[in-house]
């Protein structure tokens, strides 16, 4: 296998876990419509196992909305995703080292008996990964209008 | 690296939506492209010089940051 047909197959891979353009609304709607059911169940009735169902359905929502299509999506497109990926990385991790000394120290200051520093959950960091790509991805499409 | 697509594409009398059209990218690739805030793969570059009938080095040129 030369090169260029090596490129094309990772091109042509990608391509195929894409979604089509539509999707993306339909994720953005899925996200949005799950958060305001989480607040909604917080405030009414807070039943913990309607609250994990609607976690994952804004982490569902966020990773359609993260793996759509643009309406042309070409290499200038690819690109910004490759680096709002990266950078989604990069803050996930930071994230993932350092709010658990922020929650020790806070709990320091508020209980200080009750303080431990306490493992971040798998939703938390999957959140902030998604949440932090869809969002830096928009912000940077919109400095190359 | 800078370029002159610009006039190029004024050369040619079409606007940046037609010659996103032409080659198959979108308005914001070629505008990115035009104020250098993005550098083009070789096949894009390409595909420019079949649409300017003009060599790649015709249109685009290393400045003196890239040189060094």
């Amino acid at each position: 296998m030369n090169i260029k047909s090596l490129v094309d197959c990772e091109k042509s891979k990608w391509e195929k876990i894409q979604l089509p353009n539509t999707y993306k609304k339909i994720g953005i709607g899925l996200a949005v419509f799950s958060f305001v059911l989480l607040f909604i169940n917080a405030s009414t009735i807070n039943n913990i196992e309607y609250r994990e169902i609607i976690k994952y359905g804004i982490l569902v929502g966020l990773l359609i909305t993260s793996i759509s299509k643009e309406k042309i999506e070409d290499e200038l497109i690819t690109k910004l995703r490759m680096q709002a990926y990266s950078f989604a990385f990069i803050v996930g991790v930071i994230y993932t080292l350092v709010l658990p000394f922020i929650d020790f120290f806070v709990d320091l200051i508020i209980k200080a008996d009750e303080a431990s520093i306490k493992d971040m959950g798998d939703w938390n960091v999957l959140w902030i990964l998604l949440s932090v790509q869809v969002l830096y991805f928009e912000k940077l499409k919109r400095t190359h209008k | 690296m800078k370029n002159r697509l610009k006039i190029e594409r004024a050369i040619l009398d079409i606007t940046q939506e037609e010659l996103a059209k032409i080659i198959g990218v979108s308005r914001q690739t070629i505008n990115s492209i035009e104020k250098n805030r993005y550098v083009p793969s070789t096949e894009l570059a390409l595909k420019l010089s079949k649409v300017f009938d003009k060599t790649v080095n015709d249109f685009f040129e290393l400045d003196d940051k890239d040189k060094k």
